[in-house]
C-alpha cells in the first residue's frame, strides 16, 4: 500500500474514532443537530464531484438523487420495516441505478444542455412523489424513526455517528475512483472527450460509471434523512437548495481531488450552520452567492488548488 | 495551635465567601432570569407571508413585560427563520431547547414545518404551542402541545365542514371538488370530499392541479359540464387569483349555490386589493373578519396597534388571518406560566387542559390533544365590494359570517352567479 494510501486509512479510523466517541464526549444534542447537515452536505459534494469534478459534467439534478433516497428509505422503512443499514444500501443502490439512466438519456449531450436535462429529472422525480399517494403526495409522511442503540447517547448523536460513517465511505469510494484508472479515464474525458475518444479511452461507459458512483452517493446521502426530520415532504426532499449546495461547495473547494468538496462542505455548510441561528438566513444565502462568485473570479480552482499552487511556489 | 484555628478560621471564611455569590445569588438570578420563548418564523422562502405573525409574537411580549411580566420575570423571545424549510427545523429546535434553553416553544408554521419538531417535543417532554398546522399533534398525540389556531377536533377532516353545513342547508346534492397539488389544499378537499358523502352529496367532480397552473379555462368548463350546485375549491393565491379569474372569463352554470371554501387569498390584503369586486359572492373560511360578532375591545386594540408597524414592514396591512392567533400563542403560554406559578411543562399543560383561557379571540378550552373542543374556523361571504380599495374592508359587511352559527352576521346570499353580479 502506498504511503498516502496509509495516510488515509489513519486518517480515516481517528475521524471514525473521533465520531464513535464525540456523542459520549459532549452532551449537547443541538452540535449533532447541525453536525448532522454538515456531514450530509459533505457526502452529497463528494457524490456530485465523482460526475461533475472528474468528468466535468455539471449534475444539476442532485437535488433529484438526494429526494429519491429520502423517500425510498423512508418508504422501506415505514412499509416493511427495514433496518436503516438496508435501507441506506437500497438507496444507494437505487441511485446508482437512475444514475445508469439518467446517463444513458443524458450523456450525449453536453455542456448547458446537459445540465438543463438533469435538472429536468428533479421536476419529474418531484412531480411524481407529488402524485403517489403511498408516498404521502404533496402532505408529506411521517416516519418515527428507530430507537437509538445503546452505543449511542440520543437520536441526534445516533443519526450524526450513521452520517458519519456515510461521509466517510462516500470520500473513500471518491478517492479511489480518483487515484484508479477510472479517475484517470474521466479526467481524458474532462480535458478533451474527442481527444480520449481517440486514444480508445471508454469515454461513454466512463461517464456511466461516474454517474451510478455518483447517483449513489448521493441517494445514500439522503437515506437516513427522515429519521433526521422524522418528516419528509416532496419540496424539501428536492428542494433546489440542495442542488446549488451541491455545485457551490466542490466549487469554492476545489473539483480536481476528493479534498475539493470535503474542505467547500465543511466551510459553508458550517459557516450556513452558524448564520441560521446568528445572523439571518437571507445574509446566509448572499454569503454563498457572494463566496461563489468571488471564487469563480479570483480562485476557480477552489481552496484546494489555492493551497497546492503556494506550496509548489514554495517548492519551487 | 492558635495559629491552625485561625488558619480553618480564614479557610471557613474563605470558602463561605466565594460560595455566597453562588448560593445567594443563583436564587436571585433565577427569579431575574428573564423567561425564554422560542420559536422558527418562515422570514423568507415560500411561506414568508406568514412573517407578519411575528408582529403578534412581539406586541404580546411588549403587553407581558409592560405588565411587569410573568411571575415577576419578563419575557424574552428567541426567534430564528426556518427560510420555510422543513430541513431546518431539527437543528434550531435544538438549539432552542439545548442552547438558548427557552421554557416555553412555539412551533414554526404550518403542518409540513411542524411535523419535524413533533417527534423532538414528545421525546423531550416539552411544553409547545402549535402555529396553524392542521391536525398537526394527531399522530404525536403529545399532552403538552396546544393549538393557538381555532381548527378545532379531528380537523383533518372537519376544519371545512361549514362549507359543507351551508351547502346542505342550500339542498346542494351534487358537488364539484378541485384542489392544488400541495399539502394544505390536498389536505382540505379530502376531508371535504369525506363530509361531501357523510351528507350524501355526489361528487360530479374531483380533480387536482399542478401547483404552478396559471390557466383554468377547460378546468372550468369541465365543472359546468359536471353540472354541480356547489363548488370547493382548495387553492393557493396564485391560483385563487387564476381561478376568480378564470370564472369571471369563461363563466359559471346559474345553479351553484356556494362557491369557495378553502381558497388561500382572499384571507390577504394584497389579493383583496387586487381582486376587489370580482370576489363578491365568494364564500371562503377565515380566522378573523371585523363582524359585529368577532370585534372586541381586546382585538380592535391589537389591530389598532398592527397595523401601523405592519405598513411600516411592508407586509398585509389587514392581518386578520394569522397575527392574531401568534398573540394568542402568547397569551396562552402566559395563562399557563401565571395559572402553574411554573415554566414546568406538565404543570403547564395540566392547567391549559383543566382551564379555558380567554383571549383576544375569544375564551378556548383543549380536547387532550390540544385541539380547541369547538372548531371555530369561520365562512365567511364576500359582499358590496366597491373598487379595490382594501380600507373597505376593515368595515363590517362586506365579509358577512355566515358560519359558526355562534358568530353568524349574515345569511348566504345566492345563487352564485347573483350574488357575484352585486
Amino acid at each position: 500500500m502506498k504511503k498516502s494510501s496509509l495516510l488515509f486509512l489513519a486518517g480515516v479510523i481517528i475521524v471514525l474514532a473521533l465520531g464513535f466517541l464525540m456523542p459520549w464526549l459532549l452532551r449537547n444534542p443541538f452540535y449533532f443537530f447541525a453536525g448532522y447537515v454538515v456531514l450530509q452536505y459533505v457526502t452529497i459534494a463528494t457524490g456530485w464531484n465523482i460526475l461533475g469534478g472528474y468528468a466535468g459534467y455539471i449534475n444539476f439534478g442532485a437535488a433529484g438523487f438526494f429526494g429519491a433516497g429520502v423517500y425510498l428509505s423512508a418508504f422501506l422503512f415505514t412499509t416493511f420495516g427495514l433496518p436503516l443499514p438496508l435501507c441506506i444500501l437500497a438507496s444507494g443502490v437505487f441511485g446508482a441505478i437512475l444514475g445508469v439512466l439518467m446517463g444513458y438519456l443524458t450523456l450525449r449531450i453536453q455542456g448547458v444542455y446537459f445540465a438543463i436535462a438533469t435538472l429536468g429529472l428533479v421536476v419529474v422525480l418531484e412531480t411524481i412523489v407529488h402524485n403517489i399517494s403511498g408516498l404521502g403526495g404533496a402532505s408529506g409522511m411521517a416516519v418515527y424513526g428507530p430507537r437509538p442503540p445503546a452505543w449511542s447517547p440520543g437520536p441526534s448523536q445516533f443519526n450524526f455517528t450513521v452520517m458519519l460513517v456515510i461521509a466517510v465511505a462516500s470520500v473513500a469510494l471518491a478517492r479511489w475512483v480518483e487515484i484508479s484508472w477510472i479517475g484517470r479515464g474521466l479526467r481524458a474525458v474532462r480535458a478533451s472527450e474527442d481527444a480520449a475518444e481517440c486514444s480508445g479511452v471508454p469515454t461513454l461507459r466512463l461517464k456511466l460509471v461516474a454517474c451510478a458512483l455518483s447517483g449513489a452517493v448521493l441517494a445514500a446521502a439522503g437515506a437516513p434523512y427522515p429519521f433526521y426530520t422524522s418528516f419528509v415532504e416532496p419540496v424539501t426532499a428536492f428542494s433546489l437548495v440542495i442542488g446549488l449546495n451541491a455545485i457551490a461547495m466542490p466549487l469554492i473547494g476545489g473539483t480536481r481531488t476528493w479534498v475539493g468538496p470535503v474542505i467547500g462542505a465543511l466551510l459553508l455548510a458550517s459557516v450556513q450552520q452558524i448564520a441560521t441561528v446568528t445572523i439571518s438566513s437571507e445574509l446566509n444565502i448572499l454569503f454563498v452567492g457572494a463566496v461563489l462568485i468571488a471564487f469563480v473570479a479570483f480562485a476557480p480552482g477552489g481552496i484546494s488548488d489555492l493551497f497546492g499552487r503556494n506550496k509548489g511556489r514554495a517548492r519551487s | 495551635m492558635k495559629t491552625r484555628r485561625q488558619f480553618h478560621k480564614l479557610v471557613a471564611a474563605t470558602a463561605a465567601g466565594l460560595a455566597a455569590p453562588a448560593i445567594l445569588g443563583s436564587k436571585v438570578f433565577a427569579q431575574d432570569k428573564p423567561i425564554r420563548v422560542g420559536a422558527s418564523v418562515s422570514l423568507t422562502g415560500p411561506l414568508a407571508s406568514t412573517k407578519n405573525g411575528l408582529i403578534g409574537y412581539e406586541l404580546w411580549r411588549d403587553d407581558v413585560n409592560a405588565a411587569g411580566g410573568l411571575l415577576g420575570r419578563k419575557v424574552e423571545l428567541v426567534m430564528y427563520d426556518d427560510q420555510s424549510s422543513a430541513a431546518n427545523v431539527p437543528a434550531i429546535y435544538s438549539k432552542l431547547v439545548d442552547v438558548d434553553a427557552c421554557d416555553v416553544l412555539f412551533s414554526p408554521y404550518g403542518a409540513n414545518l411542524s411535523a419535524p419538531v413533533m417527534p423532538f417535543i414528545k421525546q423531550r417532554d416539552l411544553f409547545m404551542i402549535g402555529m396553524f398546522g392542521l391536525a398537526g399533534n394527531d399522530v404525536a398525540k403529545h399532552d403538552k402541545f396546544f393549538h393557538s389556531g381555532p381548527w378545532g377536533p379531528n380537523s383533518g377532516r372537519d376544519w371545512a365542514r361549514g362549507f359543507f353545513d351551508l351547502a346542505k342547508a342550500q339542498g346542494v346534492k351534487k358537488i364539484a371538488i378541485i384542489n392544488a397539488d400541495l399539502e394544505f389544499s390536498k389536505n382540505a378537499a379530502k376531508g371535504g370530499a369525506e363530509v361531501a358523502k357523510e351528507y350524501g352529496m355526489e361528487i360530479v367532480f374531483n380533480q387536482s392541479y399542478p401547483p404552478n397552473t396559471s390557466d383554468f379555462s377547460s378546468m372550468i368548463r369541465n365543472i359546468n359540464a359536471g353540472d354541480p350546485e356547489a363548488i370547493f375549491i382548495a387553492s393557493y393565491p396564485a391560483d385563487s387569483t387564476a381561478i376568480i379569474r378564470g370564472v369571471k372569463e369563461i363563466g359559471i352554470s346559474d345553479k351553484v349555490k356556494i362557491f369557495g371554501g378553502a381558497m388561500i387569498g382572499p384571507q390577504y390584503g394584497a389579493l383583496l386589493s387586487s381582486l376587489g369586486p370580482e370576489l363578491n359572492g365568494l364564500v371562503n373560511s377565515h380566522t378573523f373578519v371585523p363582524e359585529p360578532s368577532m370585534q372586541t375591545p381586546a382585538i380592535k386594540g391589537f389591530f389598532d396597534r398592527y397595523t401601523p408597524i405592519a405598513v411600516k414592514q411592508g407586509v398585509d396591512p389587514l392581518g386578520y388571518y394569522i397575527p392574531p392567533f401568534y398573540y394568542v400563542a402568547g397569551q396562552l403560554a402566559a395563562a399557563a406560566i401565571i395559572g402553574s406559578k411554573s415554566v414546568d411543562p406538565a404543570k403547564m399543560a395540566a392547567f391549559l387542559h383543566a382551564n379555558s383561557v380567554d383571549t383576544i379571540a375569544g375564551k378556548i378550552a383543549f380536547n387532550e390533544i390540544g385541539d380547541w373542543k369547538e372548531r371555530r374556523v369561520l365562512m365567511v361571504q364576500l359582499r358590496g365590494i366597491k373598487g379595490n380599495d382594501l380600507e373597505q374592508f376593515r368595515n363590517p359587511g362586506h365579509q358577512v359570517i355566515l358560519d359558526p352559527p355562534s358568530l353568524k352576521t349574515g345569511d348566504l346570499a345566492g345563487p352564485y352567479n347573483k350574488a357575484r353580479a352585486s
